[in-house]
């Protein structure tokens, strides 16, 4: 049993089909170019838009002109659509569906533009605080036939749509449905453009990944989807390992040695029982930022050695389109492995002390077998490997043996609430005031649940930690808002967009706890613990943990700062008496 | 430059939200990042927003900062001389 990938669809700034977006790879077109739709002031900073308006997205989907939709929804909507179309799943009524979709900020483009009316025009609940990332999958589906499709939104920063691929082949592995579209969508926002800048890692020319002088990164935009499904007759590509793993060391910085994207690459590998040198290409996850390029590089010559395979960052074509950039990515891959090339690196030019050469691109090249890579902030960092259907097949078949394995049941070791100020007198006991000085309410609750429920269960290092959350950093990310309008666009802190991130709990989690595996955050709204708990059941009964910890939280605005707020820590464990 | 200094602590201590310092717990000659207070490299973009908002200076690039963000007296050296309100 193998999971294959039957159809594909993307939207990106190089192009708004598969098609088209294999032809500008193979002319070497970049789609970056000066700001066009985001009504943005920064006009200085070039970026990788879709080419096409709202309006337009809304003609080809058959949409009412008039209606507001926010263009991660058209964008993923058109995607989804084209990989439904090339599988030829006209009829899914009889399957069991799932919808699992990437997304950072979701909606964010309409909450922008309506923000200031919501304020005080009541018709607008239409749109509430939509943080709420989950809306744009449920909308998706909507527009895509996939009314009964389980749906699922995953949000783990630039990771995010890799990370759905992993999570919808895991559900294959375990035959808890027959057919999965996972992938991811983000449409260009004003928060993010003012939040990457704040970051100061935007360059202001296109960006040039592992090049010297390489300045940053160029936001992009776009959505990817593929069709999973087990046995397909005639897959496109085989998905053949992945692993999801945490660097565990810094809110938006990765460390030196690279370690969590290190763990993800061997854990993919050993996954597919490949070894490094059967890797033909790798499509790295190459921001063009100083950091992430050096941080990278370590990790690949970690792992490959000197026998380093060809290796290119598309993101000088695509921009960086965070959470969907895993997903276009695996696409890309895709098309590489089915035409016989590899794409090449734009805007290199000179070698940095450490850093991968990455490829001119050639073609006419055999790539049995590629490795995608995926960070995000908060060192959720996510590698998955493709094969071509008819490579020369790995020692071990991994897909089997996880299947015939033993199924572990599981144990809620403890469980620990954290809800009102009262709770909080105690947080010194777990927090330094320098661990917690970027804090508010809400994070410093779930640091207090997580790390007593830990306490409680006797465990000081989870194997996994996974978080849920309707609405994220509610009160960070209004925050950043609020000042972005204030500011008209200037002067913005940091610290609140880095704290604004859904998967910021579950990262933080991971650096104090020292915990460098599985990582992943579920926003999918009233269903975001569910399908935490759900996830940590998988993990416990296929063997890949034997202790989980899962935060459930949320919070309510009063007057723009917290007012109500919620944590919720489950420990399980995988019970031995078994 | 005593003044200055004063200031300074008081912005970061607001800026940075270290809750439970007070001015007199920053040692103007100590070093801000590693092993002295402790500081990393969101906080120093924090610094760059104060030297932009309050004084109108202006740093491209976060490599600017690590010679004036040493300690607050270095900080308060460099906004003498740069400072443009």
């Amino acid at each position: 049993m193998a999971v294959g990938i039957s159809g594909i669809g993307i939207v990106c700034a190089i192009g708004n089909d598969a098609a088209s977006v294999l032809g500008s790879l193979r002319r070497k077109e970049s789609g970056i170019a000066a700001m066009r739709y985001l009504p943005s002031i920064h006009k200085e900073l070039p970026v990788g838009e879709v080419k096409l308006s709202s309006q337009e997205m809304k003609r080809r989907l058959g949409l009412p002109a008039d209606r507001p939709v926010s263009r991660t929804t058209l964008m993923g909507a058109i995607a989804i659509r084209e990989a439904l179309a090339q599988a030829g799943l006209a009829d899914l009524s009889a399957r069991r569906v799932a919808l699992i979709s990437g997304t950072t900020v979701g909606v964010m483009d309409i909450t922008e533009t309506y923000y200031e009316r919501m304020k005080t025009d009541p018709s607008l609940e239409l749109f509430p605080h939509s943080n709420e990332c989950g809306r744009s999958t449920v909308e998706m589906a909507r527009l895509c036939g996939l009314d009964a499709a389980e749906c699922c939104t995953v949000s783990t920063a630039c990771s995010s749509s890799l990370n759905a691929i992993i999570l919808g082949a895991e559900m294959l592995r375990r035959d808890e449905v027959d057919v999965v579209i996972a992938g991811g969508s983000e449409a260009l926002s004003k928060l993010h453009l003012n939040g990457f800048n704040s970051l100061m890692i935007l360059d202001r020319q296109r960006c040039r990944p592992f090049d010297a002088d390489r300045a940053g990164l160029n936001l992009g935009e776009g959505a990817a989807y593929v069709v999973l499904q087990n046995d397909v007759p005639q897959p496109l590509a085989l998905v053949s390992g992945y692993a999801n793993r945490c660097d565990a060391f810094h809110q938006t910085a990765s460390s030196e040695n690279g370690e969590g994207a290190f763990l993800a690459m061997a854990g993919a590998l050993k996954m597919a029982g490949l070894r490094p040198q059967d890797i033909r290409y790798v499509n790295a996850h190459g921001t063009g930022t100083p950091n992430n390029d050096a941080s990278e590089s370590r990790a690949l010559r970690r792992i490959f050695g000197t026998e380093m395979p060809e290796v290119s960052s598309t993101k000088a074509y695509t921009g960086h389109a965070t959470s969907a950039s895993g997903s276009i990515e695996t696409v890309i891959c895709i098309l590489a492995m089915q035409h016989g090339f590899t794409p090449a690196s734009l805007g290199w030019e000179t070698p940095f002390e450490g850093g991968v050469i990455p490829t001119p691109g050639h073609d006419g090249v055999r790539l049995d077998h590629v490795l995608c890579n995926a960070f995000g902030f908060g060192g959720n960092d996510s590698a998955l490997i493709l094969s071509r259907p008819d490579a020369s097949a790995p020692q071990a078949s991994p897909s089997a043996a996880r299947a015939c394995a033993p199924d572990f049941s599981c144990r809620e070791a403890a469980r620990v609430r954290v809800d009102s100020d009262g709770q909080l007198s105690v947080l010194r006991d777990y927090l330094s005031p320098m661990e917690s000085r970027r804090m508010g309410k809400l994070l410093k609750a779930g640091h207090l649940s997580a790390l007593q429920a830990l306490q409680a269960a006797g465990i000081s290092r989870p194997d996994a930690i996974i978080s849920a959350t309707s609405r994220g950093m509610l009160e960070n990310s209004t925050l950043f808002l609020e000042e972005l309008i204030a500011n008209a666009e200037t002067l913005l802190k940091p610290t609140l967009f880095m704290q604004s991130t859904h998967n910021t709990l579950a990262s933080a989690l991971a650096i104090r706890t020292g915990c460098h595996g599985y990582n992943v955050t579920y926003s999918s709204g009233d269903e975001s613990a569910a399908w935490a708990l759900r996830d940590a059941r998988r993990l416990i009964a296929t063997g890949q943990a034997a202790s989980v910890l899962v935060v459930s939280f949320d919070e309510t605005l009063d007057g723009g700062r917290t007012g109500d707020y919620f944590a919720e820590s489950f420990v399980l464990i995988r019970d031995r008496d078994e | 430059m005593e003044a200055l200094i004063e200031e300074l602590k008081k912005q970061i201590i607001e800026a940075l939200n270290l809750e439970e310092l007070t001015p007199e717990d920053i040692d103007a000659d100590a070093p801000l990042f590693g092993d002295g207070l402790g500081l990393d490299s969101i906080d120093a973009l924090e610094l760059i927003v104060i030297l932009d908002k309050k004084y109108g200076i202006r740093l491209s690039s976060p490599a600017e900062g690590k010679e004036i963000f040493k300690n607050v007296r270095s900080i308060a050296e460099y906004v003498q001389k740069a400072r443009k309100k």
